[in-house]
């Protein structure tokens, strides 16, 4: 029978059913309340089409019995929090949620919830994690995940349309997503001239205030035929699909920007890819790997691959090759190596902290490559703090060091201006000297045609 | 009432009949000028964007594996 096995952190909302650890593997234990819909969701097609199809994660049912029945849901190897999402990647997560309501309406079915947390991203696509989110529609009621569609989903992309990519990482801070009346004063007063941004959001909000008191909940609940219901999802998807930011960033054309000369670059992919390839790697993560240019060289020969950067635009980029190229292996989001992902939610464990999830993804190589300079200079981390960081999660590290002579260093340090000589300890001799103290070295050398160094480590 | 975890919003649920009604309208519209388009030669048939709607006719049947 069920051992006392771990619950997982984030699973105690929904009463239908909990997700545990059994050792390694994560199953989901489905309560009797749910029992009715879990059955005919089976036995009606309902899962296998949404498997099929690519839009919810697959399981299988590993036990039944009269108090729960088990499933074990297909593995995912690094989970990717909407707060980490690239502008595209929100869209897409928000047009599958539309698309999954849609259709469950079709077959008598409806989405309680429509939380981005229940999306995350796998072999190249948004999928939907949550397989208990489904419940039988009832006739004619209006749909109860509607507000946390707005507040999930489409808030948070207007706000990045008018404001930036950066509104993106206010659902860290609102897990619950952002509130209704929060969003409608942020955006811009010719919001209020869109039917759908004035229906969906400045009304949606009017109404909430004014409803705000109703705590024996008595006040009727307007019916909503399914037809109408259907014209809103329509619309809402064909807004979210048109939806484009208005200013892009600063590091988007990164690679046509930098300090190589176009031999310096060639020779650096070649050196990258062949240290790779000698290591074999299953797992990789690039760090600041923009838009997956030094990924992609051995994309063919490492079966899991992350790839890093604090520009969403670097990353939307790297998504759009995603898509373009039918990518399985690759996943791309968007962090901040200076403050990676904290942990949130309830306890702060709902949501695992990025490290952590570093830490069991357990790359087997690991690439800082044209980062520690801005880690070291922009960030004010000493060498020691970044070596740190990194021996935690990992196992193998190519890491380049641009030194003190690399104009991009000069210019950072110059910058410094009467504090350069805080800086006095950026050398090749330091970087070596706290880096030895979590890894030992294997290799290294000068790129040909510039000043830097890459080096490759493995941890102690 | 079907038991719920998270309240849904009383606001977000009367709303929605107003918000369908300007679907409606939009819908109707786009509609209208679609086939304005198809008629005045502007776009062809088949200058469909990425659909809602699922196409689950090729399915494939169950395999036996295991």
């Amino acid at each position: 029978m069920t051992k006392k096995n771990k619950i997982h952190h984030a699973s105690f909302r929904d009463p239908s059913g909990f997700l545990f650890h059994d050792g390694d593997v994560l199953r989901r234990s489905i309560q009797p309340i749910y029992f009715p819909q879990y059955k005919k969701l089976k036995e009606s097609g309902f899962f296998k089409i949404l498997n099929q199809k690519n839009l919810l994660i697959p399981h299988t049912e590993t036990s039944v019995s009269e108090n729960q029945i088990i499933i074990t849901p297909e593995k995912i190897p690094f989970v990717t929090n909407p707060y980490e999402w690239s502008f595209e990647q929100y869209k897409q997560a928000a047009l599958l949620t539309l698309k999954i309501q849609n259709f469950a309406l079709s077959k008598g079915f409806i989405l309680k919830d429509a939380s981005a947390f229940n999306v995350t991203f796998h072999k190249g696509k948004p999928i939907l994690i949550d397989t208990l989110s489904f419940d039988f529609y009832k006739e004619d009621t209006p749909w109860r995940a509607y507000k946390q569609f707005i507040t999930h989903f489409l808030g948070p992309l207007v706000l990045a349309k008018y404001h930036g990519t950066e509104m993106l990482k206010m659902m860290q801070v609102h897990i619950d997503g952002i509130p209704v009346e929060l969003i409608s004063s942020l955006l811009p007063f010719r919001s209020q001239f869109s039917p759908i941004l004035y229906s969906n959001i400045h009304l949606l909000a009017k109404m909430e205030h004014k409803h705000k008191v109703d705590y024996e909940g008595k006040a009727k609940i307007a019916k909503l035929s399914k037809n109408a219901q259907k014209k809103i999802l329509e619309t809402l998807y064909s807004f979210i699909s048109k939806l484009t930011l208005n200013k892009a960033s600063e590091w988007g054309d990164y690679y046509s920007k930098t300090n190589y000369d176009t031999d310096a670059f060639s020779n650096k992919i070649a050196l990258i890819r062949e240290w790779i390839m000698r290591l074999s790697p299953k797992s990789l993560i690039d760090f600041g790997g923009n838009d997956g240019t030094f990924a992609r060289t051995v994309i063919d020969d490492v079966a899991e691959i992350l790839v890093t950067d604090i520009d969403s635009n670097a990353i939307d980029l790297n998504f759009q090759k995603v898509r373009d190229n039918n990518e399985v292996n690759l996943l791309p989001f968007v962090s901040d190596v200076l403050q990676p992902s904290p942990g949130i939610g309830f306890d702060n464990t709902e949501r695992e902290t990025l490290i952590k999830r570093l830490i069991k993804f357990s790359p087997d190589v690991t690439l800082a490559l044209a980062l520690v300079h801005h880690i070291t200079l922009s960030g004010n981390i000493p060498f020691e703090k970044s070596a740190s960081f990194f021996a935690s999660f990992s196992k193998k590290l190519i890491i380049e060091f641009p030194k003190r002579e690399d104009s991009w260093v000069d210019s950072l340090l110059t910058r410094k201006r009467e504090f350069i000589n805080h800086f006095d300890f950026y050398n090749e001799k330091n970087f070596e000297k706290a880096f030895n103290v979590y890894f030992n070295l294997e290799k290294k050398t000068v790129l040909e045609g510039t000043k830097r160094i890459i080096y490759l480590y493995k941890k102690k | 009432m079907k038991f719920l975890y998270f309240d849904p919003g009383l606001g977000a649920m009367i709303v929605q009949a107003l918000v369908a009604v300007v679907a409606g309208i939009l819908l109707f519209t786009k509609n209208l000028l679609y086939k304005i388009k198809i008629i005045l030669g502007f776009k062809s048939k088949d200058d469909e964007y990425d659909s809602i709607d699922i196409d689950n006719n090729n399915i494939e049947p169950d395999d036996e594996k295991e």
